[in-house]
């Protein structure tokens, strides 16, 4: 075993971490720890749970009780507070709360991060989602704006649109951080995508298929050479 | 079940971005397992929601790595998906460091027809299983070609067995079609398991219209205070719907089950070069 997640979130936060999204992280004088949005920090009635697992209820729905698909959405729901009694557990709730998050943070301080183009996830694609190829720049780079805008996602995107092709519709604070300075670990842990994700490749989809249906069926390659049609007697 | 304290698991599910009911099963099976300490780590990953298969391995701290999909049949995402966006070369790939185990889906295993006798007798107590028709309801369509091969196994299975009256498979969109299914039962009790991962969509929405104990297409399951209210009397039959076989607590013990015969058939292999 090479490296130990639970060990590094465990330093991160008695180094200073403090949020992880919306979420805020406090280390309790008993021991253990302590999660909640950030939003309730000063408020005295909420819900308190004691299992890791009770984080995977909570992530999976909004304050109106809907379906959350996406984790990194900037609408976690309010009016609870987890208690865990030690790093494992923390981790654990994180990972409900932001899958692979706190893993993808400490696989890019130590360079082992690997950002994929949008080209590149599109071109390996295959089945249904096989359309995306025919993605172009422009309504790509358009839809990117879009569904990645920090109004639907919090992670900010190390990924290009194609190779030497940067993102152009995009907020600065929806690209890389800084560099991060190894002496002073931040307060609030940055969610990164290295990768397109599937929700993502799904509009992509859709971009493609809506454009190719008001288009129209394409050309009929024996249009060009018809066939000669037997008028109605011909045949007799 | 040996202990693996120095190796990881990772169980693959489909997942969803409409409802939480696909995933659910999978994150389960996963706590079960994680509790029992079988395995040092358990991970879950998915299609279509997060971890994703592009992030997993990142969260993954062993190097001796397992993968289970939790599929209900070899297909195209066994076979294609997942080892493409693992990035897997076959049973056995070294990456990063890491070596990763392909093993094969869980509804693969040959205790899945043991499951699914369990889920029937649970869902109907007291009821001979003689005087029972049981059903196996799986998708059907050329998409799925592999479920239906395997439900088909699976039925033929237990059809050795002679403990019910008889056993169909059924499917939802090919012969024999679920929603005949008083066109070829005879017995006067009728049970239905669907041959599903998780109470998604089709096990939990479409089938119960399609059996004819629902009017039209109900809320996600994740939406209910109950399932459903056995027994059902229709069409001259006492018909009792399961939910789906993914959702049996006992898929755990396939899941882990997946991991030794990979071990074993690994260990065959060495032995005969």
């Amino acid at each position: 075993m090479k490296r130990n997640l639970t060990t590094a979130i465990e330093k991160w936060v008695a180094g200073g971490l403090k949020f992880v999204g919306q979420l805020s992280i406090l280390s309790l004088p008993e021991g253990g720890y302590e999660l909640r949005h950030a939003e309730d920090a000063d408020k005295p009635d909420l819900d308190t749970f004691h299992s890791p697992s009770k984080a995977r209820s909570i992530s999976f729905f909004d304050n109106a009780g809907e379906y959350r698909p996406l984790k990194t959405a900037p609408n976690l729901q309010h009016g609870w507070r987890l208690v865990l009694k030690d790093a494992a557990e923390l981790r654990a709730a994180l990972d409900h709360f932001y899958p692979a998050m706190t893993a993808v943070w400490l696989s890019h301080l130590e360079n082992a991060l690997t950002p994929v183009a949008l080209r590149d996830t599109l071109n390996r694609q295959t089945g249904m989602y096989a359309a995306t190829k025919r993605l172009q720049d422009e309504e790509g780079q358009e839809l990117v704006g879009r569904a990645c805008a920090a109004s639907s996602c919090t992670k900010r995107i190390l990924w290009n649109f194609g190779p030497n092709q940067p993102l152009t519709t995009l907020e600065a604070d929806k690209l890389p951080p800084a560099p991060h300075n190894e002496s002073k670990p931040p307060s609030q842990m940055p969610l990164l995508c290295h990768e397109a994700c599937n929700i993502l490749v799904a509009a992509c989809r859709e971009v493609v298929k809506k454009r190719e249906r008001a288009a129209g069926p394409p050309p009929d390659p024996s249009a060009a050479h018809p066939t000669p049609h037997p008028t109605p007697h011909a045949a007799s | 079940m040996s202990s693996k304290p120095d190796s990881a698991l990772i169980i693959v599910g489909h997942g969803s971005t409409v409802n939480p009911d696909s995933s659910a099963p999978t994150f389960d099976h996963a706590e079960v397992i994680l509790q029992s300490g079988a395995f040092g780590e358990v991970h879950c990953a998915f299609w279509k929601e997060e971890p994703s298969l592009r992030q997993v391995l990142h969260m993954v701290d062993r190097d001796d790595v397992y993968i289970v999909p939790n599929f209900i049949s070899e297909g195209y995402f066994t076979r294609t998906v997942i080892p493409r966006e693992l990035e897997l070369e076959g049973p056995v790939t070294q990456k990063n460091g890491k070596h990763l185990k392909y093993c094969e889906p869980v509804g693969n295993h040959e205790r899945m027809g043991e499951l699914l006798l369990k889920r029937a007798s649970e869902v109907a107590p007291g009821v001979d299983p003689a005087d029972c028709s049981l059903l196996i309801v799986g998708h059907g369509t050329n998409l799925n070609d592999n479920s239906a091969f395997a439900a088909k196994r699976e039925v033929d299975r237990i059809r050795e067995l002679g403990i019910y009256g008889e056993v169909f498979n059924t499917y939802m969109e090919e012969a024999p079609l679920i929603n005949e299914w008083d066109s070829y039962t005879t017995r006067p009790n009728v049970v239905v398991v669907p041959f599903f991962i998780a109470d998604g969509l089709h096990s939990y929405q479409d089938i119960p219209v399609l059996l004819g104990i629902e009017q039209e297409t109900g809320t996600a399951a994740s939406q209910r205070e109950i399932f459903r209210q056995n027994p059902y009397v229709l069409r001259g039959r006492t018909l009792y719907y399961a939910s789906a076989i993914g959702t049996e607590p006992a898929f755990a013990e396939l899941i882990l089950a997946q991991t030794a015969l990979f071990d074993a058939q690994t260990s065959t292999h060495t032995a005969s070069v």
